[in-house]
């Protein structure tokens, strides 16, 4: 089969993904220059779909009006939550912008849940505390237990309202890179079955998470970090790949999420004994203590034997407690992950107790970028043209651990932050036209269509997804992780051992799923690889075998992939600048110790 | 562990052929397995051509809507004990939403079922201006009580799929929905231009109340109590 490129299109900028962070920053980009010829490419049947729109519990900022909390606070909150390696420069921009970004989406028609008096309701979450950890704080904003939705919703209205050329179905394939620039992306389009050029003066990632990595997650089927394959597949790094959050509570089975707003009302984690354990691992904050400490408490329960097993999965599992919640609390604040429990397991949270366990949720580490955005290369050389927000992107706000309500506060701030930085570049660049040449799109599919053999691309999928789960997961060691390691090998040749039955190209399925494997085996690697490497404990990267911190660590991983296809590993420093700059309380963001 | 034998004949369609047909096949499946899983078992087992949508696959994108034994449902929102008890059956017949034009089995062109919701403005056309303070709106709890559960909509088209008023320009439940929330949301001032559409030879009076919607929400919402709040001209408590 031979592989062409169908058509060209031109535009001003080009996003590849449409969710949370890819529509605030669209919507920044035409509020401001209205005739800005702006597409994105979404993988989904409409921008609607996107994961953002399953983001549960809220939206962290401090409100100016709250005579508790303040930015600082914030800062600190996350640069102990990340364990100390958050870029401080990224922290203090998110942490400073982040009301006025509430104010953006509130004025724009979100539907925020309201406290008597008409103003925005607050929530506490895990790890987020006043006067720099002596309590929990009231900090997130939330739509009951469907803030993403809100925020997508919003996003959505708003680019469309502003003339926001929209492509479902649509995935970006290679990244048209000449001379350290970018000139945009060749796409696949799969209703169609077209692959088309998109020449854009500015290209900005925004495709999400990489859950799909792992067999049990909360992510959604269409999250195989398609973005990271893309950077590492044209000779960037991505950045601490092994820093991946588990959230401590996935519903039993499936790892649907259930939201920390079950902890954050009240919830109580219990084991076999139907003891309330937390308070053994986190004496203060105990169910609010971060998502990190959380997992690892319940897998330590479960390992000790005082897990219960639950017999229609055969799995491991602790319970939540909500039995001794109001009546009002299950129906108005945890309404639809209260269905969850119903729908999926036929469990009633005001009566029966829920089982959990940990599951995949979301990727601290992604592509390298600078406080604004901007991509870059593994000498931390800026890729002109070429913008990362997002989940997929790590500036880095998050670290090694992520603060529940911090994630969709980065899309809405940095997906602003971007926006304006990708209107400076615009403004600058030349209207010359460029052309660039795709080096490998054409080989790499034709290779799908001509392999032969007996291998199912579904079962090697499903086989990398479950040595992920059970080797490189909340606790990690040197063999756990080679063990994976040797699988990967092992699946890198199998697949090319697989055919497709359908040899067309319009929606075929069978060929979008090919090439997420290939997608997942990347990223699959490059968390397992720096994951050996990093001989330490840190944040949601727990390594029995090396179970403390370690200084000699205090530097971010940087993974690359050579043209042979193994693997580069370098550094890039944490940004201290809070620490540099001196004055009140700059000494809390040093090296400190972790507990809670 | 119990399992179920069931008899599964889905719709196919090739681009490149004529005719659509249906396929049977007979799987065997654990009962709280999702349909979703049940799809994904026959693409690793069976057929890997079968072709179909899915997403988050908890109830909260609306991608994986199709017909089960004709209802329209969400296929990750069926568990197979439960649809055996619900259905009385272990025989299904799996089709794709007949709302937009089919591009491959059961995934249709999405793009097309939402020029309807487009057309409403699904976002607040002329915005209340900022506070000058720089504090939000005050919305009164039971103000956005009167309304919150429409926003819960997420397009999903099972209501389009079900609705019997299938004259090809009625704007249809979800898009009508779309509207009467910012005719409730006190943040919108452009209250006459929706108020024009719904009232429109388009809008709500080419619902002919049969309340098929509400039936099939996936969501709960009680759609046509939406509708029917419009066709009364809104005459909600409102302080």
């Amino acid at each position: 089969m031979k592989i062409t490129i169908d058509s060209t299109i031109s535009c001003d900028v080009l996003i590849v993904g449409a969710g949370g962070a890819a529509l605030r920053c669209a919507a920044e980009i035409l509020e401001n220059r209205p005739d800005a010829k702006v597409i994105a490419l979404t993988k989904v049947t409409h921008p609607q779909k996107s994961h953002t729109a399953t983001a549960q519990g809220g939206l962290a900022a401090v409100d100016p009006k709250d005579p508790t909390d303040s930015t600082v606070f914030h800062m600190f909150d996350t640069w102990k939550g990340s364990d100390c390696t958050a870029d401080q420069n990224v922290v203090k921009r998110i942490c400073e912008s982040a009301w006025e970004q509430i104010l953006w989406l509130e004025n724009r028609g979100m539907h925020f849940s309201r406290n008597r008096d008409g103003r925005l309701s607050k929530r506490t979450f895990g790890g987020h505390t006043r006067n720099f950890g002596e309590a929990s704080v009231y900090r997130a904003v939330f739509e009951a237990d469907r803030t993403g939705k809100g925020i997508m919703d919003t996003g959505w209205g708003e680019t469309l309202k502003k003339g926001i050329t929209f492509m479902t179905q649509t995935i970006g394939v290679e990244l048209l890179i000449d001379g350290g620039q970018c000139f945009g992306v060749v796409a696949f389009r799969q209703k169609e079955g077209r692959f088309v050029k998109i020449m854009a003066k500015t290209t900005v990632l925004a495709t999400g998470g990489s859950g799909q990595v792992f067999r049990v997650t909360t992510n959604c089927r269409q999250n195989t970090g398609d973005g990271l394959a893309l950077v590492l597949q044209s000779g960037l790094p991505v950045m601490d790949p092994e820093a991946v959050q588990f959230h401590p509570t996935g519903i039993v089975g499936p790892g649907i999420l259930a939201s920390e707003t079950l902890r954050s009302v009240g919830g109580i984690l219990r084991n076999c004994d139907n003891e309330p354990f937390m308070v053994n691992y986190a004496p203060k904050m105990k169910e609010l203590a971060p998502r990190d400490l959380v997992a690892r408490a319940i897998e330590s329960e479960i390992r000790e034997g005082r897990g219960i097993v639950n017999p229609d999965h055969d799995i491991a599992h602790v319970w939540i407690d909500l039995r001794h919640l109001p009546d009002e609390v299950h129906e108005k604040q945890i309404p639809e992950v209260s269905s969850f429990f119903k729908h999926y397991v036929n469990l009633d949270t005001k009566t029966d107790l829920c089982p959990v366990r940990p599951s995949n949720h979301y990727h601290m580490g992604g592509i390298p970028t600078t406080e604004f955005g901007e991509v870059q290369d593994a000498r931390q050389q800026i890729v002109g043209g070429l913008f990362a927000a997002g989940e997929c992107a790590a500036a880095s706000f998050h670290g090694f651990n992520r603060l529940g309500t911090n994630s969709i506060l980065e899309l809405i701030t940095m997906g602003q932050l971007i926006g304006q930085k990708v209107i400076d570049y615009m403004d600058a660049a030349s209207d010359a036209q460029h052309d660039a040449e795709p080096h490998y799109t054409a080989e790499q599919f034709s290779g799908y269509f001509s392999s032969s053999g007996p291998e199912s691309i579904g079962r090697l999928r499903a086989r990398l997804r479950a040595t992920m789960t059970e080797h490189v997961s909340v606790f990690r060691t040197e063999e756990s992780i080679s063990g994976a390691l040797a699988v990967i090998e092992e699946i890198k040749e199998k697949r090319n051992q697989t055919a497709l039955s359908c040899k067309e190209t319009v929606m075929n399925q069978e060929l979008l799923q090919r090439w997420e494997l290939d997608n997942l085996l990347i990223i699959s690697e490059s968390i397992a690889r720096a994951a050996r490497y990093r001989k330490e404990s840190r944040g949601a990267h727990f390594r029995d075998d090396f179970d403390t911190r370690s200084d000699e660590f205090n530097h971010h991983t940087l993974a690359s992939m050579k043209d042979d296809g193994t693997f580069e590993l370098g550094k890039r420093d944490i940004d201290m600048s809070v620490l540099a700059a001196g004055g009140e309380h700059s000494d809390k963001f040093d090296f400190i110790e972790r507990k809670y | 562990m119990k399992s179920y034998d069931l008899t599964l004949h889905i719709y196919r369609y090739d681009p490149q052929k004529e005719k659509p047909w249906f396929q049977t096949y007979e799987v065997t499946a654990g009962p709280i397995m999702r349909f979703v899983d049940v799809l994904r078992m026959i693409n690793d087992e069976q057929d890997p051509s079968l072709t179909w949508n899915s997403s988050c696959e908890h109830g909260q994108c609306g991608t994986c809507s199709m017909k089960i034994n004709n209802k329209p449902m969400l296929a990750c929102d069926l568990l197979v004990e439960n649809a055996v008890e619900y259905f009385g059956t272990r025989e299904f017949s799996i089709e794709p939403l007949q709302i937009a034009p089919v591009v491959r089995d059961l995934v249709i062109d999405t793009d097309v079922a939402y020029e309807k919701v487009d057309r409403v403005k699904p976002y607040i056309i002329d915005p209340l201006p900022p506070d000058p303070g720089g504090e939000e709106h005050q919305i009164d709890p039971d103000e956005l009580d009167a309304y919150v559960d429409a926003t819960r909509c997420i397009n999903c088209f099972c209501c389009v799929s079900a609705c019997i008023s299938s004259h090809d320009t009625f704007l249809g439940p979800n898009a009508l929905l779309a509207s009467i929330v910012r005719v409730l949301d006190p943040r919108e001032q452009e209250k006459e231009e929706r108020l024009h559409d719904l009232y429109s030879e388009n809008g709500v009076y080419r619902c002919h109340t049969s309340r098929a919607c509400s039936h099939v929400c996936p969501k709960d919402i009680d759609v046509a109590h939406f509708i029917a709040l419009a066709k009364k001209g809104f005459d909600t408590k409102r302080s």
